[in-house]
């Protein structure tokens, strides 16, 4: 990919169409921009420059909404929850799932292929057909409000979005790898873990880290199986939003939007190559 | 059975939170609910499912669904290919822009839901300010039905193009260039070029984005309990939203078990398709 982004200038689009293009381009990407932008601007306004006309870009700024809706809404223990959560699902899928991804790439065993479709399958899943019965079962097991309930139910989409990114990747190394070391006696597993795993660290990390995004923003399974305890970022997020009785409160809002967004963001921008590669092989080569 | 082995785990921990679930499900969608012990009760065969499909609420919101899906998935697949080709003019800067878009991508769609409602806001919103500049305006973002619907949309596209942006570049630049030199020295016009070479070799590409877009838009939820709460009225009350409502808010667990199923195999049946669909292309193309 890089080889090709490399090369000379396509003689075909003329310099002028070529210079249409960037300034589109570049003014397009400002416009996506603008909104995290103008929330992360909003977060440090005082209450009174949040709500004027026409809206103020200019004002003096000030942390006072961080400090006070802190305090006020326990986000401190939310972050931790969504820390432990995010990070528990994650590395419990990109393990289980990289495994099985690796047994559908390469093992041929009856049955798997038919277990790989299912598993696509799965990823159509709309997970409040899920939401419900687990709620249930956690309600009757006394499991809700655990972290551990949560991790467990994050992994029925992040185990198959590990899977099939990580088949795709081992179906693009060259098997001849694990042959020549399974010939010199190397077991499977020690194919796998010798040779197949340190190569296949960078797809490994950028899988990790988007299942770990993933895990971060969830929405909906937070909101069903915990309340006080184990609960996360995004259900403070929608608490806020869906304030309907005194309005929704835009300092807080955007306080708690930018400190979910802005770690995740600089995570994504640290591995933004290997992300991008993984995005591609797993959409072409799915 | 070291064979079995690699699996095994991802199979035991996906029967139990995944297939264990669904059947659940299923169970109570043919039984009553006992809110008292909170289980299934006695079965009533197809009852709650004949409740659920004589209830027009059920209908308007798969209706809402089906509008939503059917503008957006579209419009963002072809801006985000659109995007791409912008983007993708060489220049210094290619590299930064193309990062930049990972962004909005990464941004909690109801961290996006709630910014939006802010920009969109009627009275103190930047969106409006901007219009009336244009001398559109004032907008009631969340107190028309249409406009709310598009502001779901607008806030949809923004949070899921980029991904269809970065999967098009690379596609974009996968594409072989000799044939368009070719082309090129044939005298094909820019429009030729593009109907009858670029697209053909994108159309793989192409639909395995939508197929992929898809499994994100079906769970569509988050976004539109920030933003409108499925307002104004029933506007943009999809699917997710009603039975999430039906069964948490209503405790009607056997009725929204019920959605869930129906819903659980329309979209199911309707992804095979699409995956059987997108073979097919691909052997084609």
């Amino acid at each position: 990919m890089t080889t090709v982004a490399t090369s000379a200038p396509r003689r075909s689009s003329g310099q002028l169409g070529r210079r249409v293009r960037i300034v589109t381009g570049v003014a397009v990407t400002l416009l996506f921009l603008f909104p995290v932008f103008w929330m992360v601007l909003t977060s440090f306004k005082h209450q009174v420059d949040i709500f004027t006309s026409p809206p103020k870009f200019f004002f003096t700024p000030t942390i006072s909404t961080y400090v006070e809706y802190f305090r006020r809404a326990d986000i401190e223990r939310r972050l931790i929850n969504t820390v432990i959560v995010a990070a528990g699902s994650g590395l419990l899928s990109i393990v289980v799932g990289t495994m099985a991804g690796y047994a559908l790439a390469r093992i041929r065993i009856r049955g798997a292929a038919t277990f790989g479709v299912l598993i696509l399958l799965s990823r159509g899943v709309p997970p409040i057909a899920l939401a419900v019965p687990m709620f249930l079962v956690a309600r009757q097991l006394g499991l809700t409000d655990k972290h551990i309930t949560l991790i467990l139910a994050y992994s029925t989409f992040l185990i198959p979005y590990v899977m099939w990114l990580m088949r795709s990747f081992f179906l693009s190394l060259p098997r001849e790898l694990e042959e020549s070391a399974m010939i010199d006696g190397c077991s499977r597993y020690g194919a796998f873990f010798k040779i197949i795993m340190p190569i296949s660290l960078p797809g490994l990390i950028s899988t990790l880290i988007f299942s770990m995004i993933l895990a971060w923003e969830e929405l909906l399974f937070a909101l069903v199986l915990t309340n006080r305890v184990a609960s996360t970022i995004p259900v403070a997020i929608a608490g806020i939003a869906g304030d309907t009785i005194n309005g929704a409160n835009w300092g807080a809002l955007t306080a708690v939007g930018t400190i979910t967004v802005v770690p995740v963001v600089i995570f994504a921008l640290l591995v933004q190559k290997w992300l991008i590669q993984g995005l591609a092989d797993g959409a072409t080569k799915g | 059975m070291t064979r079995w082995s690699f699996m095994m785990p991802s199979i035991v921990l996906l029967l139990v939170t995944l297939a264990y679930p669904i059947f659940y499900t299923i169970d109570i969608s043919f039984s009553t609910f006992d809110l008292s012990t909170f289980g299934a009760d006695e079965r009533v065969g197809w009852a709650n499912y004949e409740e659920v499909l004589n209830d027009y609420r059920f209908w308007d919101a798969l209706k809402v669904t089906l509008v939503y899906l059917v503008i957006a998935l579209p419009l963002q697949v072809a801006l985000g290919f659109a995007i791409a080709f912008l983007i993708n003019a060489e220049w210094g800067g290619r590299g930064m822009v193309r990062a930049l878009f990972i962004i909005p991508m990464v941004v909690a769609p109801v961290v996006a839901g709630g910014i939006w409602r802010m920009i969109l806001d009627p009275l103190w919103g930047l969106m409006n300010y901007a219009l009336q500049g244009i001398g559109i305006g004032p907008l009631d973002w969340f107190g028309d039905a249409n406009l709310a619907m598009a502001a779901v949309i607008i806030i949809d596209t923004w949070r899921w193009t980029p991904f269809i942006v970065l999967i098009a570049t690379a596609a974009l630049l996968a594409l072989p260039r000799d044939v368009f030199e070719a082309a090129k020295i044939d005298g094909a016009n820019w429009w030729s070029t593009l109907w009858s070479i670029a697209l053909p070799l994108l159309i793989p590409i192409i639909t395995a984005t939508f197929v992929i877009r898809w499994l994100g838009a079906v769970k569509m939820f988050d976004i539109v309990l920030a933003a409108t709460y499925g307002g104004p009225g029933k506007a943009t009350n999809v699917l997710n939203l009603f039975i999430y409502e039906e069964a948490f808010r209503s405790l009607r667990f056997a009725e929204s078990s019920a959605m869930a199923v129906i819903v659980l195999v329309l979209t199911m049946v309707l992804t095979g398709i699409f995956l059987y669909g997108s073979r097919k292309l691909e052997e084609r193309f």
